[in-house]
């Protein structure tokens, strides 16, 4: 029973996300017999050196979403794309006692509120709670450098 | 008519008269009380406090306003507002889910994650959908079959194809572009 509201929630939101994509963003089921499985490609925002770049990651849906956050991962690249922010945190943990509720996960969220919080933090990184602890440190100390590699990360991403 | 139905007599139609008003009487009382009932329940507010607060402990980021606002609407049914609630459909109706929230009005996300520095190994992303022959092919050809982008198909395995081909033409572009601007930057 809860996965069929699931399911039928996740197939609403597939269908809003194909018939009025975001800009930069293109997400479905990687098949519709599994729709607790998406994939998802989300564009470099501009004016960033994740800029002309498109990142794929991989969405994971709990049976009873809505009421639980998917969780979200970059694949490709990334040694651990395992995204962390606070939309995609349970309202109830709030494990950096930072985050108001309404940051937090709940079921008026969606797919695509998600997707667009991820777009925006990759212009702005908050290195105070990093996934990947030497790329912050890089952030922080050696910006030139962090850029210049992101943007070789971009092209690799795309084949070039 | 009675010339032609003469045993059709008073008594009868008496009878049918009698039956007939209680009938009619039976069913405008119910739909009375029903009416007042409901009536009733507006008038005193009454939603019941209780299940706003239990809807409210669901679903902290709605405004018990809109809650209370929803459950009147719809005669005090939690089942109703949550499922209304959890299939996205939004509560007020006014406007589903998704055109209340241009991204501009994205909460303020606290976000969590320095995006990370990648490393090398790994796959790309042309590989990764076997986008190669298509990554050579003239750009000109592959614009020409432009995306009709915001479709819909009632068949599944269209959608699929669908969404398969926004995502490969995603790809495409942004690689052709890089291309071009790497060989801009090289001139």
């Amino acid at each position: 029973m809860a996965s069929t509201v699931a399911q039928k929630r996740l197939f609403h939101e597939y269908k809003n996300l194909s018939t009025n994509p975001p800009e930069g963003i293109t997400a479905g089921p990687v098949s519709e017999d599994d729709m607790f499985y998406w994939e998802a490609l989300i564009q470099g925002p501009e004016e960033t050196p994740f800029e002309g770049g498109v990142f794929a990651a991989e969405l994971k849906f709990p049976r009873d979403y809505p009421l639980s956050p998917p969780t979200m991962k970059f694949i490709g690249v990334y040694p651990n794309g395992t995204v962390c922010i606070s939309i995609l945190h349970p309202p109830g943990d709030d494990p950096n006692h930072y985050e108001h509720a309404s940051e937090r996960w709940s079921p008026i969220q969606s797919v695509e509120k998600i997707l667009i919080s991820v777009m925006s933090m990759l212009a702005e990184p908050n290195d105070e709670s990093p996934a990947n602890v030497e790329a912050a440190k890089m952030w922080r100390e050696r910006r030139a450098e962090y850029e210049q590699k992101v943007r070789d990360e971009v092209k690799k991403g795309l084949g070039l | 008519m009675s010339d032609e139905e003469p045993s059709l007599n008073i008594p009868s139609l008496l009878t049918l008269a009698v039956v007939s008003y209680f009938v009619i009487r039976w069913f405008f009382n119910r739909d009375e009380s029903a009416a007042g009932g409901s009536r009733g329940r507006g008038r005193g507010n009454v939603v019941d406090p209780a299940q706003v607060e239990q809807i409210a402990q669901m679903f902290p980021q709605l405004s018990t306003r809109d809650i209370m606002w929803d459950l009147q609407r719809n005669g005090g049914s939690v089942a109703a507002t949550t499922e209304r609630i959890l299939t996205g459909r939004g509560l007020l109706l006014r406007s589903n889910l998704r055109s209340q929230s241009p991204p501009t009005n994205i909460p303020p996300t606290q976000t969590a994650t320095a995006a990370s520095a990648p490393k090398a190994d790994a796959q790309d992303l042309i590989s990764r959908y076997n986008l190669s022959a298509k990554a050579e092919s003239p750009p000109a050809e592959l614009q020409s079959e432009a995306p009709s982008k915001s479709t819909w198909s009632q068949n599944k395995e269209e959608r699929q194809r669908i969404l398969q081909k926004r995502r490969d033409d995603m790809i495409l572009a942004a690689r052709r572009k890089m291309m071009q601007k790497n060989q801009g930057n090289a001139q």
